[in-house]
């Protein structure tokens, strides 16, 4: 390929010039390079167009891309195309990652490299998500991402742990590696890898779609929570060497879930699957009944697998079911006592939870100073998942004495001790005592 | 614990913010509740927390959900097989010495998550030599630079490596491993009796399944014998020049390792289901496409031969 060196200046599409200040990284379709473009430093990722299929049909494909525009912000989108150069090379430019973003690959490993440019020598930095909340949160917005990506008639074609950036502190995420989306259906000459791409492109039958991108986008999600590989367990690691035969036999003519209810002869083997051992045991039956679903009917049939919609509601579900104790446990109501259908104790040491029931959902809430809901959650029509909607919150003037905050744009109308209900309006708040009844309008909750 | 008997005091006719204030100044046992809620501690729990007959479901020293390690990886092996005959002395030695030093660090990344990259050097000259006792992890990895001298013992390089090429020995990692990378480096015609080795060498299963690439060094070097090793015309190279020589060695070992540490490729130029025999050796194949490639892109950045100047 034609590789650019620093200080040489690119044509744009559309005028100006890109002028190269180094490399970002490398992959398999190019090089990324760090370019100033219009007094803005840019990401140019400039593609090996013999490795294409059809470099002018990729091109078009981008353009149509970059001229509908990413179906949220959650997107390093294309921005620009380069001019072409006479033998065809050709690039685009996208915005830069931010640096409060860590890639999906340093985080399955825990940590990220840096590499002194002097000696060469490398030093470890951890890299951990540094509350649940905002694990789960990165989960909800990688099922969103999608979700809208799939609205907008596209798919991603080429989902794997390349794919993604992730705030470890907010849980925000940036999908990138934009270039290979295409309309539902077309394919530009995408490669994949056994292990993310569903099993029937494994074995040849299927072009990457929608329904395809449903199966790597469970695989994503598996490997952020159970920090392992849903289909390698003891049948796999038999084979001692992954050839190209046993990848074909084991990702997609007979692909078993490690956790297959009926079939267990892939089952994790301690010692170097410890993660999932460790892991499938803490998280909610609603939540592994899921992957259950995904990696056993869903392996043959795509219909079966999880849409964006149920994995967003199963998530959400799971978020508002984090308890923080005072003790400092952190973790999910499943991994808490129950000692009446209504109350959580921890087992570490011995506090109690109290719970508030929503009209719209089974679950309870578990009730903690701190812990919120959001808007989705007390309003059916709304699908912010982002919004905090209420609060429980100490009131300041009384020390010890909990209640919800209204932090909704809403009045609500919360029942008082004295049997009444009153209005809550924004900004405003109320204790919660063993009666409380609050009415958002379509849903309530109480105590 | 969150009391069940709850008393109602009527607060009537005031305005709902004052009734939020007032609930909780009048109703006492509202604001106990509220503070048990906050921190309530068990009395009975304190005194006995194991007591309860479920505790053992709860194994609390190891259910953090953000306690992850590293995903479980794969490993790759990444053999280099280098000439130290006499023959290799100066520019030859000295530019491999360099190439590799630079090397090093643009390996480190690519087995990114799924792969631990491992790299193990065997030198023959008329000694046959591993750099370390072992492969080391290429984070951990440290060239020391190599000297050259004797003759050209390549059969015995190819047994050595045979034999350590084993789930005993040198792949004894307890998780999968890929199949690993061979990559032979020599300017001359081995001065013992090869056929014999490379032959054993062939039946060993690593092998079979390996990533086999060869770079012959100089006008000596017998490309034939070295088609020999790697199974494959595509997956030999032959440098006459310095440059030459740096370039490839890097192309060739960035490339391999780079298939070597991942997972095949599918394209989605397949429209039928794949079987077994299509895919067999589908690295080595795409290996020898790549290095091809490369090889066609590269210029001549310096013209002096290897073997002239001496």
């Amino acid at each position: 390929m034609v590789e650019l060196s620093i200080g040489q200046e690119v044509e744009m599409e559309y005028g100006g010039k890109a002028q190269v200040l180094g490399v970002i990284g490398s992959g398999g379709q190019g090089v990324v390079y760090l370019v100033r473009y219009n007094g803005m430093k840019w990401a140019l990722k400039w593609y090996d167009i013999d490795k294409m299929k059809n470099p002018k049909a990729f091109r078009k494909n981008i353009q149509n891309n970059i001229s509908d525009g990413p179906p949220s912000n959650k997107f390093l989108w294309p921005k620009y195309l380069t001019k072409e150069n006479p033998d065809g090379t050709f690039g685009y430019l996208m915005e830069l990652k931010p640096e409060s973003f860590d890639s999906f690959v340093d985080i399955l490993n825990t940590y990220k490299l840096s590499v002194d440019p002097l000696t060469g020598r490398s030093t470890k930095t951890p890299v951990r998500f540094t509350s649940l909340f905002a694990m789960v949160t990165a989960v909800i917005n990688i099922v969103n991402a999608f979700r809208q990506l799939h609205r907008a008639g596209k798919s991603y074609q080429d989902l794997n742990d390349g794919g993604f950036f992730i705030n470890m502190d907010t849980g925000a995420v940036l999908v990138c590696d934009c270039d290979n989306i295409a309309p539902d259906g077309s394919n530009f000459g995408i490669g994949g890898k056994p292990g993310y791409m569903a099993p029937e492109v494994v074995r040849g039958v299927a072009k990457p779609n929608v329904q395809t991108d449903k199966y790597s986008l469970a695989v994503v999600l598996f490997k952020l929570l159970f920090r392992g590989d849903p289909m390698e367990g003891e049948k796999v690691v038999k084979d001692v060497c992954l050839t190209e035969s046993s990848e074909l036999k084991h990702y997609g003519q007979n692909a078993v879930f490690i956790y297959d209810p009926d079939d267990a002869s892939n089952r994790p083997v301690r010692g170097i699957h410890d993660n999932v051992i460790k892991f499938w045991r803490i998280y909610p039956d609603y939540v592994k009944d899921a992957f259950i679903r995904s990696f056993t009917l869903g392996i043959s049939d795509p219909n079966k697998r999880i849409i964006e919609n149920e994995w967003q509601k199963i998530f959400i579900r799971l978020r508002s079911e984090i308890i923080q104790c005072t003790c400092g446990r952190t973790n999910f109501t499943s991994m808490f006592k129950q000692p009446d259908f209504k109350s959580y104790k921890c087992p570490q040491c011995g506090t109690i939870f109290d719970t508030l029931k929503f009209s719209n959902r089974k679950n309870r809430m578990p009730l903690y100073l701190g812990s919120v809901f959001y808007e989705c959650e007390i309003d059916p029509d709304s699908e912010d998942f982002q919004t905090i909607a209420g609060e429980l919150v100490e009131n300041k003037l009384k020390p010890g004495v909990l209640g919800f905050k209204n932090m909704s744009d809403k009045v609500w109308r919360a029942k008082m001790p004295d049997g009444d209900f009153y209005d809550i309006p924004p900004g405003k708040g109320f204790p919660i005592w063993q009666g409380l009844v609050i009415d958002f309008g379509e849903v309530t909750a109480s105590l | 614990m969150m009391s069940n008997e709850q008393k109602k005091e009527p607060v009537t006719g005031t305005p709902a913010e004052k009734a939020a204030e007032e609930a909780a100044k009048t109703a006492q046992d509202a604001a106990e509740a509220l503070q048990n809620l906050a921190a309530a501690v068990d009395p009975a729990a304190k005194t006995a927390p194991a007591a309860d007959a479920d505790d053992d479901l709860f194994d609390f020293d190891d259910d953090d959900p953000l306690s992850a390690t590293g995903v479980s990886k794969k490993s790759l092996v990444i053999f280099f097989l280098i000439d130290t005959s006499r023959s290799m002395v100066g520019k030859k030695i000295g530019e491999l010495n360099t190439v590799m030093e630079e090397l090093i660090p643009e390996i480190r990344r690519v087995g990114e998550a799924d792969t631990d990259v491992k790299i193990a050097v065997l030198t023959f000259g008329t000694q046959v030599r591993w750099m370390y006792s072992e492969p080391i992890l290429i984070e951990d990895f440290e060239w020391s630079r190599l000297r050259a001298d004797g003759v050209t013992n390549m059969g015995e390089a190819f047994r050595e490596l045979s034999s350590r090429m084993s789930r005993n020995s040198f792949l004894n990692s307890p998780s999968l491993s890929f199949a690993p990378v061979i990559f032979l480096m020599t300017d001359g015609y081995p001065s013992d009796d090869y056929k014999e080795a490379l032959e054993e060498l062939k039946q060993n299963s690593w092998y079979k399944f390996g990533l086999k690439a060869a770079l012959g060094i100089g006008s000596e070097a017998n490309d034939e014998m070295l088609e020999e090793f790697t199974g494959s015309k595509d997956t030999v190279v032959h440098a006459y020049s310095g440059g030459q020589l740096a370039q490839m060695i890097k192309i060739i070992a960035v490339t391999s390792a780079q298939i070597g540490s991942k997972s095949m490729t599918l394209s989605d130029d397949v429209n039928h289901e794949l079987s077994e025999e299509e895919v067999r050796s589908a690295k080595q194949k795409l290996l020898g496409q790549q290095i091809q490639d490369s090889m066609t892109n590269l210029g001549d950045a310096d013209a002096i031969s290897l073997d002239t100047g001496w």
